[in-house]
């Protein structure tokens, strides 16, 4: 389940027009989220608010065998409008599952974030301030985002910390993206990380056009997505390399949509697959298979994500004052047909080699959103239950 | 003198090897590991090589055939080798991106997948220089510390030599990992060795004390009290420094005299027990004892030993031994003459002040020598007395002062004032001091009379009582100094309860016996447990906790291999004598 914070975050990027996940980074996001999920560990309990459109807080309060806790606000300059409230968000903007691929937007054009008044330009741009302060720890987060034009975007992020090296460190990043392709170059003060990443998506460039799917059923409508990406740390002599690849089927695709990728490391012989598929409209599977051709070490992990549905509570009306002194019943009021069900939870599984499996179950009860989540080692029979945990999230 | 270290008999043992690594693998495997090493270290082969360390005797504390305490310089460059089998991340991105926060992670996607490799690492030419304090008993063990980091520098050999940067993490790593283990593994393992090698008795004991107690209780209780007069020391001296044959010795006895068991005042025990408390639960409160050298600090080998003999201001000791060597030579004329003090004032007065103004001279001679502190107490003592003397006594003037020191005609005046009272306490019973000044040339016979008497008479009792209370009460300097001075005395005559009684060696003596033979109005009994108590300085005791676990441990398996051992070894003896230093480890094992 995504932090308030992440999800005012995302609510930032959907207001100003990011594509965020066009990005090769998250090149395996389904996969992530179907697999990586973290099942949450003591009890956490999660008080947040977005008290203006641009100013949030939120309150952080765990308990892992000792207390501790976190403080966080945020300000953006763009207001947002999404519903922040815990009891009316939509649970799929929270909860990572199945990522659906969704067709390239074009960008904005320049002149299009342009407002002048008198002859003079009076446009900002749009910009993210976050910080977080955990306790007892003293750790200081601080992010800064800010949107630089329609298709570049700077985010420094900085962690202060007393047991850090140097006493914290510093992340920028900075991404461009047209569309048809993603670059982004990052620098990282610990250990003089520079890094370079981009994506490119193959097939119809949105800038030409709005991209019309075609009416055929009978075969894959999707879209292959190749990237790669290098590091290298200026200060201990090292790097790392990837390349990877994905076909994910669009939303017009008429039949079971699917998400596969292939990412290789070539330096250390790593190759990854990943095949993601949403068997219904409520369920969806996935796979991961690793091997290292040095080492013949490999590895798999399976999992899935069930959504359970349920039947909005038709409200009994009673019998109105007006009709009761008319001496007469209400008027029959015809049910919208549509009404949208509305989600019970969120049950994720993996399993992996070792059995070890995870499980997740993410709900809203009234106000609250709820995690529960366990780790269970089947391999030690005497203690299988490794760990149990609870998050309980309400915003307002 | 010469000191003999063998350093290939080691090697020789073929189970050596094998144990060490063992012990090795475990130690390395306890502390959390870097991130670059992701299965467990194994020790594949160790060598301790032929060229031994230098060793530079600094400091020899204790040395005997059985214990050895001493404080070396050790330097070595030899050729030891290590080899250690793991497996290891090779990807640096891996293991950068393991301890840095996620926040400002670089989050790749694939380049930080893992590649675990199989390692060898070597590690050669240690150069090691270091302070190491030993300390070796048998019945302890070898304990060995490292004052400062030993490591100076070491090869790391591995097989990603070529890699720049993995070599240096790996040789960062390891030396980070190597400290710890000097500093803390290795001096556990080099115990545990030693008790393998050294005390097969104490597990021996272990398993001796649970079967014991799984019998019934009555074996125990003969075999528990210990009898300090069953070794007699070497060279007894009484009260004046005259030697004392044997069958003196032989004649006190801890069940026949009752004047031994009131030798110690209730009320210091009680002191007493609360400083070893104190000293135990590191409770911050010390009871005051004035003028009393707190040798919780030594050994418990060292402390019944050295105590008297080392710090002159703790007489007690000998004391004891005295008032006991002079109870074989007391007058009974002497006796009478306390009566009389507590019946009629005046003549007592009289009487005291000749006799005891005789005894005091020698007592003050002897007393001159003894040490500065004693003369700091004479002092108080006097200026309080002289003044209650002259206004209390009389005629007396010149002798009563001179006497005032062990007078017991302080006494007399208990109901008049509370603070002269105070003073009085330990001379009341002042009977036995008199006697002990006075008489060089009595037999036992008189001796026995002696303790006939005093067992007959009733009054004695009771004013003990009363001044004891008094002595709660009342808190004024002087009280204070005497009553400390007999906690002091009290705390260390409990010592010789050790069957090594070295206390009779010291010859100071004859000034204060009288303080000590008032003390008392209830008899203490002789504990084994309080020798068992005096745990160990603090160095041992510290060791004692980290090891208590360790050697709970290894008790289990260690007493099935051990049990046809400790058969032999019961036969021996040694379990007469306590064991000092370990005797909590068994308790916190159960």
């Amino acid at each position: 389940m995504l932090e308030f914070m992440d999800y005012v975050q995302h609510a930032f990027y959907n207001a100003s027009g990011w594509n965020h996940e066009n990005s090769y980074s998250h090149l395996t996001a389904t996969a992530r989220a179907l697999l990586e999920f973290e099942t949450p560990r003591g009890v956490r309990l999660n008080i947040s608010s977005l008290s203006s459109p641009n100013f949030a807080t939120s309150y952080a309060l765990g308990s892992v065998g000792l207390v501790d806790g976190s403080l966080s606000y945020l300000y953006t300059s763009l207001p947002l409008t999404t519903p922040a409230s815990s009891g009316q968000l939509d649970l799929h903007n929270v909860i990572r599952g199945y990522r659906q691929i969704q067709e390239l937007v074009k960008p904005d054009e320049d002149w299009m974030w342009e407002e002048w008044q008198d002859g003079k330009r009076i446009d900002r741009r749009n910009t993210l301030l976050y910080g977080r302060l955990y306790l007892p720890q003293s750790t200081l987060e601080a992010l800064y985002l800010r949107r630089l034009s329609p298709t570049q975007q700077l985010k420094l992020s900085a962690v202060s910390d007393s047991r850090l090296r140097n006493g914290g460190t510093i992340l920028a990043l900075h991404q461009y993206d047209v569309g048809k392709y993603n670059t982004e170059t990052l620098y990282s003060t610990d250990g003089g990380l520079v890094g370079i990443r981009g994506l490119y998506n193959f097939g119809p460039d949105p800038r030409n056009g709005v991209i019309i799917p075609p009416r055929t059923e009978d075969r894959f409508y999707g879209r292959f997505s190749a990237g790669a990406e290098m590091y290298y740390g200026a200060l201990n002599k090292s790097g790392g390399i990837s390349f990877g690849g994905r076909f994910a089927t669009l939303p017009a695709h008429k039949g079971t949509p699917l998400t596969a990728t292939l990412t290789l490391n070539p330096l250390m012989g790593n190759l990854s697959t990943t095949y993601a598929v949403k068997a219904g409209k409520n369920l969806s599977f996935c796979s991961k298979f690793d091997f290292n051709v040095y080492s013949y070490e490999s590895d798999l992990i399976l999992g899935c994500e069930l959504w359970r549905m349920k039947k909005k509570v038709q409200k009994v009306q009673e019998r109105s004052m007006a009709a009761k002194l008319a001496w007469r019943l209400d008027e029959v009021v015809a049910p919208l047909k549509d009404e949208p069900e509305e989600i019970a939870g969120v049950l994720k599984a993996r399993v992996d080699q070792d059995w070890k499996f995870g499980l997740l179950w993410e709900s809203r009860i009234k106000e609250l959103l709820f995690s529960l989540g366990s780790t269970v080692d089947m391999k030690r029979r005497n203690q299988p239950l490794r760990a149990l945990g609870l998050e309980v999230q309400y915003s307002s | 003198m010469a000191f003999n270290f063998n350093w290939s008999p080691l090697t020789a043992d073929a189970d050596f090897y094998s144990r060490t690594q063992d012990l090795l693998t475990a130690a390395l495997n306890k502390s959390p590991k870097p991130p670059i090493i992701v299965d467990d270290i194994i020790v594949n082969e160790l060598n301790l090589g032929s060229v031994p360390p230098e060793l530079e005797i600094l400091e020899i504390g204790d040395l005997a055939e059985d214990r050895f305490r001493g404080i070396f310089k050790m330097c070595y460059s030899g050729d030891a080798f290590l080899t250690l089998k793991t497996r290891v991340q090779a990807n640096p991105l891996n293991t950068y991106l393991f301890s840095k926060p996620s926040f400002t992670s670089p989050q790749p996607l694939a380049a930080s997948s893992g590649l675990t490799i199989p390692l060898q690492i070597t590690l050669s030419e240690f150069k090691l220089s270091a302070f190491i304090i030993v300390v070796f008993s048998r019945q302890k063990g070898l304990t060995l510390v490292f004052r400062n980091d030993p490591l100076e520098s070491l090869k790391v050999s591995s097989t990603f030599d070529s890699i720049p940067f993995v070599r240096d993490y790996l040789q960062n790593e390891i030396e980070k990992q190597l400290r710890t283990l000097m500093m803390d593994e290795l001096p556990a393992i080099i115990h545990r060795l030693s008790l393998r090698l050294w005390c097969p008795e104490y597990k021996a004991r272990e398993d001796q004390e649970a079967a014991q107690s799984a019998k019934s209780e009555s074996n125990e209780e003969e075999e528990t009290p210990i009898d300090p007069f069953a070794s007699p020391p070497q060279d007894a001296v009484d009260a004046r420094g005259n030697v004392l044959d044997a069958s003196e010795i032989s004649s006190l006895s801890l069940d026949g005299g009752s004047e031994i068991h009131s030798l110690f005042s209730q009320k210091n025990l009680l002191r007493l027990g609360a400083l070893t408390d104190s000293h135990r639960t590191l409770s911050l409160f010390t009871p005051s004892i004035r003028d009393a050298v707190f040798r919780a600090w030594a050994s418990p080998a060292e402390r019944g030993e050295s105590a008297t003999i080392s710090t002159p201001s703790t007489p007690s000791l000998s004391r004891t031994q005295s008032n006991l060597g002079n109870t074989g030579g007391t007058t009974y004329t002497f006796d009478t003459a306390s009566e009389s003090s507590h019946s009629s004032r005046p003549s007592l007065v009289s009487f005291q002040s000749a006799r005891a103004g005789l005894s005091l001279g020698s007592g003050n001679h002897s007393r001159s020598h003894v040490g500065r502190k004693k003369k700091t107490r004479v002092v108080n003592l006097r200026r309080d007395k002289t003044i209650d003397d002259m206004s209390s006594v009389s005629g007396d003037s010149e002798t009563s002062e001179a006497a005032c020191a062990s007078e017991p005609a302080i006494s007399t005046q208990i109901p008049e004032e509370p603070e002269d009272n105070i003073i009085t306490p330990p001379r009341s019973p002042s009977g036995k001091v008199r006697f002990r000044t006075g008489s060089d040339e009595d037999t036992p016979r008189r001796l026995r009379s002696l303790t006939a008497s005093r067992n007959a008479e009733p009054p004695l009792r009771p004013a003990f009582n009363l001044e004891a209370k008094i002595n709660s009460e009342a808190a004024s300097p002087p009280t204070g100094s005497a009553a400390r001075d007999n906690t002091s005395s009290t705390r260390s005559s409990m010592r010789p309860q050790r069957p090594q009684r070295p206390t009779y060696t010291s010859s100071t003596f004859s000034p204060y016996p009288a303080e000590k033979v008032s003390t008392p109005s209830t008899p203490t009994p002789y504990t084994p447990h309080a020798t068992a108590e005096t745990s160990g300085s603090i160095l041992e005791q510290a060791w004692v906790l980290k090891m208590a676990g360790e050697i709970a441990r290894r008790a289990h398996d260690e007493k099935s291999s051990r049990a046809s051992f400790w058969a032999n070894t019961s036969q021996d003896g040694r379990e007469d004598s306590p064991p000092p230093a370990y005797e909590p480890a068994p308790q916190i094992a159960r």
